[in-house]
């Protein structure tokens, strides 16, 4: 599982439907996407922090959507390269 | 004398104002749904309308992608409900699972309106993760402390059956991932106070 923070507690995991090898992880440190089914990983996003859960769009599965421990939501529409503040 | 009365009026205006003030930042902090405290959990609804949100003071639900949170009024006889983990069947938009902290599981069958406690087979109500296999509606949990474990359900949880220990580590999120194992199941996924780990869902 390269590139994800070592020993952090994942708070959040999301699959793309239509490719289930895309997957999200959320953490304390940010947003993570794999597209190897975890193999390795990248960091989205770089104002999200302190993240407790991420959700795919069934639908539309680019839609994204994270949500911080105090509430903060955050929403992508573009498989989490861009993310605009909710809430 | 006159002096100190009007200081005692002043400081008791400034409280006045300054209670009001609170007050009105209170009611904001409601208006704008940020009661959550902590939030363990989001996940959408099949029809893709509604995001529901898990938290310490029990689960939320928006239907404008997270703008805008309504309180979700879950069964009476618990006074408080954390809710741990939220998974909205992936085909049928009207059944939703929870997990929570103290009363096990939850299902909705009518969009989140009305919940009943399917926890028949459970050694514990403690549960921190709830899985649907996209294929087959099979369901994971992981139940903590009492019972530790994760249990399966092959109809809709009406009953639970123990099947695995767990991975190490406080689970914070489990997911069925529809990728093949090679040898007849699919990967099951755990997020974990350890970080992330996976195990083919075929115990």
């Amino acid at each position: 599982m390269g590139g994800l923070p070592a020993n952090r507690t994942v708070n959040g995991f999301a699959v793309d439907p239509d490719d289930p090898k895309v997957m999200y992880v959320a953490m304390r440190d940010g947003l993570f996407k794999s597209t190897d089914a975890g193999e390795t990983w990248k960091r989205m996003g770089d104002n999200l922090k302190n993240l407790a859960a991420v959700t795919v769009k069934l639908k539309n599965p680019r839609q994204v959507y994270a949500s911080t421990t105090e509430g903060a939501i955050f929403m992508s529409t573009d498989g989490g390269i861009k993310w605009i503040k909710q809430k | 004398m006159k002096g100190r009365i009007y200081f005692r009026l002043f400081v008791g205006l400034a409280w006045v104002l300054s209670e009001s003030g609170v007050l009105a930042q209170q009611m904001d902090h409601k208006k704008r749904g940020q009661g959550f405290e902590h939030v363990h959990a989001l996940g959408m609804d099949a029809a893709g309308q509604t995001l529901f949100l898990g938290a310490h003071t029990g689960l939320f639900k928006s239907d404008d992608g997270g703008r805008s949170w309504k309180k979700v009024t879950l069964p009476a006889k618990h006074s408080h409900l954390d809710v741990m983990a939220v998974t909205p069947h992936p085909k049928d938009p009207r059944t939703i699972y929870l997990g929570t902290h103290e009363a096990g599981i939850l299902k909705s069958t009518d969009g989140g309106n009305s919940w009943t406690e399917t926890n028949r087979g459970l050694a514990g109500l403690d549960v921190h993760g709830l899985a649907i296999d996209p294929n087959d509606g099979k369901l994971h949990v992981s139940v903590r402390e009492k019972g530790e474990g994760i249990y399966r359900s092959t109809n809709g949880g009406a009953k639970w059956t123990r099947v695995d220990d767990g991975p190490g580590g406080e689970v914070k999120v489990l997911t069925s991932v529809n990728i093949s194992t090679g040898m007849g199941g699919i990967f099951l996924y755990a997020g974990t106070a350890e970080g992330l780990q996976r195990n083919p869902d075929c115990f």
